[in-house]
């Protein structure tokens, strides 16, 4: 119902009559109907003011920015509304402190994370059983581990593994040999680093809706400059989501090699037209609903992310045991 | 839950209409909105109109689509507004 707009032209964002209006370049104003939006992602250079920013936050609206290359630089979300709970945020601390309940959190997160993994390869199972079997491996050995450096040494080699196992499920000429980041170097890496950009946005907008404190999370150690929590819950969902993607995307030949630009021969990012087919098969991925066991109706995969959140709000106050999200369908 | 409103109001209220129904749902053409929306801000969206409409000489239709699948909107000519993700 709600919607995301995303901006990649140059232009003004601004309140008038009572809504949003956003002027491009060529002076062409679209009215977009506040009411409906649930965030603003802008990816090209908007000009905005105060007005707006205090309209937006009376409607609960994010608004995310995203530099040149579309890597994510920043939130403005709305303070007023979002309740928040001083209670939570002391729970949450106190599960990162105490060294047994950080590691059974930062374990399940894993255990999501690889459960997808593992439904995804199981998909194109005879070209990886042997990937499966080491994931699985790896992933019992991991259950052993009793602090968080080890933890994350399994996690690093599963991803070796699934990586791996993932170039050969591709029916495109992608040359992939291993996962780089800053900077993604071959149109594969960039397509993942696009991906979970958008999955963690995805992640945190749904936690700014709860009131968890995304700067403290377990799997992932949290530190200045970044939101932590979000990757930490993202670990689950983006071989569920984005991998899946990634996939259908490459294999239906949507996404093919001249959607990316090369800059410097070393970076390698999606230009706008590929952006913008990612962006629409993601959107409607996250809308693809299913129907849930214990809810008894259908609920999209972004909500998915926020019955997650509630999920460790519930194990946070001792509730309930967290037990990752394992897509049953 | 998918509504097509249509309005005819005096030539003093269609631009109030018009700026009320933006808030709310997608412009198609002059006095034609559509979209999705919930049943809550339907209320709301109506409730607001009631204020500036006159009933005595204003009309408002309102058409009501449970099941968006079932919409099949087929353009002939110039398309005036698509309601698209991108800007």
């Amino acid at each position: 119902m709600l919607r995301d707009h995303y901006v990649f032209s140059n232009g003004r964002l601004n309140r008038k009559h009572n809504t949003i209006y956003y002027t491009d370049d060529q002076q062409k104003q679209t009215p977009l109907p506040v009411e409906k939006i649930r965030n603003l992602h802008v990816f090209g250079e908007v000009d905005l003011n105060t007005k707006l920013l205090n309209y937006v936050s009376q409607f609960d609206i994010c608004l995310h920015i995203y530099n040149y290359y579309g890597f994510y630089a920043g939130t403005y979300y709305p303070r007023e509304k979002t309740s928040v709970s001083g209670f939570l945020i002391i729970k949450q601390a106190e599960h990162y402190s105490d060294r047994h309940r950080r590691v059974y959190l930062a374990s399940r997160f894993l255990e999501g994370g690889v459960h997808h993994m593992l439904r995804n390869l199981r998909r194109h199972k005879v070209e990886n059983e042997e990937s499966m079997y080491l994931i699985q491996k790896e992933y019992n050995k991991s259950q052993e581990a009793l602090d968080i450096q080890t933890l994350m040494g399994h996690e690093g080699v599963i991803r070796k593994h699934y990586y791996q196992a993932f170039a050969q499920m591709l029916k495109q000429d992608f040359s992939f040999e291993r996962r780089e980041k800053r900077p993604p170097r071959d149109p594969l890496n960039a397509l993942f680093s696009f991906g979970n950009t958008l999955m963690y946005r995805t992640v945190l907008s749904e936690i700014y809706r709860t009131t968890l404190n995304p700067t403290i999370s377990y799997l992932h150690e949290p530190s200045t400059k970044r939101f932590s929590l979000s990757l930490d819950i993202a670990e689950i969902f983006k071989p569920l989501v984005v991998d899946q993607v990634i996939l259908s995307l490459i294999n239906r030949k949507t996404i093919t090699k001249k959607h990316f630009d090369v800059l410097d021969h070393e970076i390698c990012f999606l230009n706008d037209e590929g952006k913008k087919r990612f962006i629409r098969a993601w959107e409607d991925r996250l809308e693809t609903t299913v129907k849930h066991r214990q809810l008894k109706r259908n609920t999209s995969y972004r909500y998915l992310v926020r019955l997650e959140c509630y999920k460790l709000i519930k194990h946070l106050l001792g509730d309930d045991v967290y037990k990752p999200l394992k897509a049953w369908w | 839950m998918f509504i097509i409103i249509t309005y005819d109001v005096g030539e003093k209220r269609v631009g109030k209409v018009c700026k009320k129904l933006r808030k709310y749902l997608d412009w198609t053409q002059n006095s034609v909105f559509e979209g999705e929306i919930t049943q809550g801000k339907l209320k709301q969206c109506l409730a607001e109109l009631d204020r500036i409409v006159d009933y005595d000489v204003d009309s408002i239709y309102l058409y009501q689509v449970a099941n968006p699948k079932n919409i099949k909107k087929i353009v002939y000519g110039h398309e005036k507004s698509d309601i698209d993700l991108f800007l």
